[in-house]
């Protein structure tokens, strides 16, 4: 059976917004082109990091199995600490240390990860996931070798910040037709 | 009667995040703790039994089949209930760990409904 890019990508929308929408309370839309310039703009303006040019994290999985990549979150630290304080159900004023928003991300990888396979099971075949890791810093990009498929969704989240959820893939020869 | 419950979890974020949601499924809970590995699950097991130990399954070190089959061994948690946690779906996968000794599974992304249909069963 073959496997589009289309089907992973609505696969991996439709994971991210059930875990925002039952986890994080977050409402999460794919972002159009004019969210894309506004962000731009209102970052030139103020300097902020609501983009992802500046300071990010990117949580990502590992999967391995009938199909093989990675699967990663990458998102300011300001919208990540948002997304941490509405998953512990804590006010915008409370304080997270970095390792607690960290957490948070890694399990945002997590539970899209899970969703997002459970969604495409029968179509692509079994998974085997790994535990997420976590990582900060600037201009931050997964790798899963130059050969692999690669499908991403710009979205914006509680129309206040932007997030990138990426899926790079590689299937080699298995249960393709 | 007010049941106590353990989570063990190797992230700290989602041990939060469960009691919150095991808190707003209005569960009769009384007493909880939580443990980050199944090392540390086992040794405050030994020292006090829990009713229920919600449990993950993809944890470094120790995995949660394999703690599960280990409190399995501990007479003093005979009757203690074990619900595995997890983003794990696959039909193999929830097999394995409850024929490892778990009594029931919950898959994340989770609600609090999802809580109290698999919880309050084994509370009554």
């Amino acid at each position: 059976m073959m496997v589009d890019e289309v089907c992973l990508n609505e696969a991996l929308l439709a994971g991210a917004t059930e875990v925002f929408e039952t986890m994080i309370f977050m409402d999460i839309r794919q972002s159009t082109a004019q969210d894309q310039e506004a962000s731009c703009e209102s970052n030139s303006q103020d300097g902020s990091e609501q983009h992802l040019k500046g300071n990010t994290f990117l949580g990502s999985i590992t999967f391995t199995g009938d199909m093989e990549g990675c699967l990663g979150i990458c998102c300011s630290i300001s919208c990540a600490k948002a997304i941490a304080q509405n998953m512990l159900g804590m006010a915008p004023t409370d304080e997270l240390n970095e390792a607690e928003i960290s957490d948070a991300i890694g399990e945002v990888a997590n539970m899209v990860m899970g969703s997002f396979k459970s969604r495409v099971q029968e179509t692509v075949g079994n998974l085997n996931v790994s535990i997420p890791t976590v990582v900060k810093g600037r201009s931050l990009d997964a790798s899963v070798g130059e050969d692999a498929g690669r499908t991403v969704i710009n979205v914006n989240i509680a129309d206040q910040y932007d997030a990138e959820f990426s899926l790079l893939y590689r299937r080699e020869n298995k249960r393709e037709s | 009667m007010a049941k106590s419950i353990m989570i063990v979890d190797d992230s700290a974020t989602m041990r939060k995040i469960i009691m919150k949601t095991v808190r707003a499924a209005e569960l009769d809970i009384g007493e909880t703790s939580e443990a980050g590995n199944g090392a540390e699950a086992l040794e405050k097991l030994k020292a006090s039994a829990v009713d229920i130990m919600l449990c993950d399954i993809n944890m470094p070190e120790m995995t949660g089949p394999e703690l599960v089959k280990k409190v399995r061994c501990l007479p003093s948690c005979a009757k203690t209930k074990i619900i595995m946690v997890s983003t794990e779906t696959a039909q193999g996968i929830v097999d394995d760990v409850l024929k490892s000794g778990a009594n029931g599974y919950i898959t994340k992304p989770f609600t609090p409904e999802k809580f109290k249909e698999k919880l309050a069963p084994l509370l009554n």
